[in-house]
């Protein structure tokens, strides 16, 4: 005789009471960071039932540095160093907007070499963030030959962009007014031989890591973003255009050469995880094809930087110009009072758009899923916090 | 393509590196070899020259002690200080040149591009770590001694794929 009414009775005499399980029990809170989730100090609370995610509360803010107030203490020169810090793996990118906006301040117009100059180091610069990135996507899956190789193949970039700025992560290399020197000689066969290798070496990425039936099953169907959320939420980049809409800087609002340049922009329907990670992938391929145009069409020589006064200042106005980074578009919105230091500087970046669709992708999955949604995402903390 | 297809493709193209040359620069044996002597910048040009951005060279007969490289750094990383030196040099007055403190420096080069006078430059050496902080701080003096960086190791790309020799 051991029913549940005889057990409940027994109780009951023993002055015990018997307590339901309430939905708030069932749930239990984990926060995934602040120690690097990935890559960068980042908090991300979540809610779990059972193996399922039912609430996510993104807090970044860990390495805010104040970068946009730093700006308003220095002249425009002095303020290139510190702005490309939070993410150094993209500063030719960073930087390069930032002189886009100063230029349209102070009225300088760029050498057609130094355009040249410029969208070569700043392709190449993709292509290192975007191997990184893909390095880190690969060890979060469980995939470490994913994150041996493009660690070593980022060399080969870092190798050209080494030869051609001087430095091997913070280049320093866009300036108002063009770039700092010009290439050294046998630099473009360089480029070729490795850009060429590296093709090569993208058919083996896809063998081992994007067919492979392991890797599409954990991200295929995980995460949908729908083309209208995408487009609701102001997504940018490689996120949104994995969503079927392509929408591309470089396509949408060509700077420097970039309208004289043939490429195509690339983007999938499903807008999925895999979509997510398949659409940097296939920039990467096309970033190859766009350097190979750009060493192409390029002015055998020629003026690569315009003269600058010492302290160089405009008139009082304001700027804004956009550029296509690893992470989507980057903005610098400068304001100018007339003095050689801004008024204010207000950076707009990819990287806090893309976070803001974390949320709705990760309630209804389960907690495996999370590195496989976040990370594509194509989230850099730092630059979010700037 | 299919499921198993698909494992098999890539098992096979994991395994066909087992033969293949590896990449990694093995590094105290082997050093990477640079474009030129290092960083330099034209002032009548007003443009720079190509090569590595490591520790600066200061040339003392052509330093006037103008300060124009530490006003530069001074929003940047404030590593350079100007000092007395026992020197006496016609075109130097003061008797002040720059001392460069490389627990600050970032390598932006941004100083050389300010010197007028073509006595800044930077070199291939990046070897510059050290016990103290206190020996970070370059003097004049040890600034003029040209660094002795040997690079001699590229990437070489064959049909066999890519390596560093």
């Amino acid at each position: 005789m051991t029913s549940l009414e005889d057990k409940v009775e027994e109780s009951r005499k023993l002055g015990l009471q018997i307590v339901k399980e309430s939905e708030e029990d069932r749930l239990m809170t984990l926060s995934v960071g602040p120690q690097h989730p990935g890559s960068g100090h980042f908090r991300f609370i979540i809610k779990l039932d059972g193996d399922y995610i039912v609430y996510c509360d993104p807090d970044p803010g860990y390495v805010h540095r104040g970068e946009e107030k730093m700006c308003e203490y220095r002249n425009v020169i002095q303020n290139i160093p510190h702005l490309e810090r939070p993410v150094i793996h993209d500063s030719n990118n960073v930087t390069y907007s930032y002189s886009l906006a100063i230029e349209e301040l102070v009225g300088i117009e760029v050498p057609r070499r130094g355009q040249f100059i410029r969208a070569i180091a700043s392709e190449l610069n993709r292509q290192v963030y975007t191997l990184y990135w893909l390095a880190i996507y690969g060890i979060f899956l469980g995939h470490s030959t994913m994150f041996m190789w493009p660690t070593g193949d980022r060399e080969l970039f870092i190798d050209l962009l080494e030869a051609l700025t001087g430095a091997r992560v913070t280049h320093a290399f866009n300036i108002p007014g063009g770039v700092r020197n010009d290439m050294p000689d046998g630099f473009k066969d360089r480029c070729i031989r490795q850009v060429r290798y590296f093709e090569k070496r993208l058919k083996e990425y896809e063998d081992i890591f994007y067919n492979n039936p392991l890797f599409r099953q954990r991200t295929e169907q995980v995460g949908v973003l729908s083309k209208e959320d995408a487009a609701k939420l102001g997504v940018t980049g490689s996120v949104v255009r994995a969503s079927g809409i392509p929408y591309d800087i470089r396509k949408a609002e060509p700077y420097d050469i970039y309208n004289e340049i043939d490429f195509k922009v690339q983007y999938m329907k499903s807008g999925d995880s895999y979509a997510r990670s398949y659409v940097p992938f296939l920039d990467m391929k096309e970033s190859c094809h766009i350097i190979e145009d750009l060493l192409d069409k390029m002015p055998e020589s020629g003026e690569v930087r315009a003269k600058l006064q010492p302290n160089p200042k405009g008139p009082p106005g304001e700027a804004y110009r956009r550029v296509e980074s690893g992470r989507g578009a980057l903005g610098y919105y400068v304001v100018s009072d007339g003095t050689p230091k801004p008024y204010r500087v207000k950076i707009s970046v990819g990287s806090f758009r893309n976070i803001l669709a974390l949320p709705y992708l990760l309630v209804g999955q389960k907690l495996a899923d999370m590195p496989a949604i976040y990370w594509s995402l194509n989230y850099w903390p730092v630059e979010a916090d700037r | 393509m299919t499921t198993a297809g698909g494992f098999i493709k890539a098992i096979e193209s994991g395994t066909k590196h087992l033969v293949i040359r590896r990449f990694t620069l093995r590094y105290p044996e082997q050093k990477l070899k640079f474009v030129g002597d290092g960083y330099q910048f034209d002032p009548k040009r007003g443009v720079g020259i190509a090569g590595y951005r490591g520790r600066h060279i200061l040339i003392h007969d052509k330093c006037t002690g103008c300060q124009l490289c530490a006003i530069a750094c001074e929003g940047i990383a404030e590593a350079i200080g100007m000092v007395k030196v026992d020197e006496q040099w016609k075109q130097n007055k003061k008797a002040i040149m720059p001392q460069i403190d490389y627990g600050k420096c970032v390598f932006c080069g941004l100083c050389v591009d300010a010197c007028p006078f073509y006595a800044l430059f930077m070199t291939n050496d990046y070897e510059l770590s050290s016990f103290t902080k206190e020996h970070l701080i370059y003097t004049p003096g040890q600034l003029a001694i040209k660094p002795k960086y040997q690079g001699d190791v590229e990437i070489v790309i064959d049909d066999r794929g890519a390596t560093h020799g």
